[in-house]
């Protein structure tokens, strides 16, 4: 299989699982796309087993290492901030005298809240990811032109 | 970190994208490489220097120019 194939199977099994995707939640069905997604995946790497043409050399290991490195350094520490008050919350005791403000009302994250602002928080590592991978990209010469 | 793969490549009559075909490695890391954009890794930096079979100091080098071995050495 040639590079440019590849990137256009990838193209499409993206269409199709946003497809399946807006498919499942017309009708309710989250295992729908839970298992479309692992059928995807399965199938790119099945592809990418497949191409001749050299996609991937040490350069390219590297900007992945560094922007997924990145990444990880960032989001672990937002993540953890905002995980760890959520803990806090979750194992708060009203027992506890409130001798700052005794008439305000504790401050409690509904549980579903939080899982939204955690899952908010995933997609918000994925740009950071793209955003660190475009940095290393033109770091390590990605998009140089050259005479030749 | 400085190389001379563009003056060998040039010797040698092959494009970037031969070079790499033969080293196995994409044309945007030898054209990184030439410019001083990335710094290849000690393997890769032998298969480049064998496959123009010299030394691996002939091809990268700190500073100026490389050192070249003496006649006696």
């Amino acid at each position: 299989m040639k590079k440019n194939t590849f990137y256009l199977l990838i193209g499409c099994i993206a269409l199709a699982l946003i497809a399946i995707l807006w498919y499942s939640i017309e009708t309710l069905q989250p295992l729908l796309i839970e298992a479309a997604f692992i059928v995807g995946i399965v199938l790119v790497y099945l592809a990418r087993r497949r191409v001749e043409d050299l996609i991937e050399d040490e350069r390219s290991v590297k900007i992945t290492e560094k922007a997924a490195l990145r990444t990880f350094q960032v989001f672990w520490v937002i993540f953890f901030a905002f995980s760890i008050g959520a803990v806090m919350e979750i194992l708060h005791v009203p027992e506890f005298p409130r001798l700052l403000h005794p008439e305000r009302p504790p401050e409690i994250l509904p549980p579903r809240l939080m899982g939204y602002i955690q899952l908010g928080l995933l997609c918000l590592m994925i740009f950071l990811y793209v955003g660190f991978r475009i940095y290393y990209a033109r770091k390590y010469g990605e998009w140089e032109t050259d005479e030749e | 970190m400085k190389n001379k793969i563009k003056v060998y490549r040039a010797m040698h009559d092959l494009t970037q994208e031969d070079l790499a075909i033969k080293i196995g490695v994409t044309r945007q890391t030898i054209l990184a490489i030439e410019k001083g954009r990335y710094v290849p890794s000690l393997d890769l930096a032998f298969k480049i220097a064998r496959h123009f079979g010299v030394n691996i100091e002939e091809i990268f080098f700190y500073g100026e120019e490389p050192i070249r071995p003496r006649p006696g050495d």
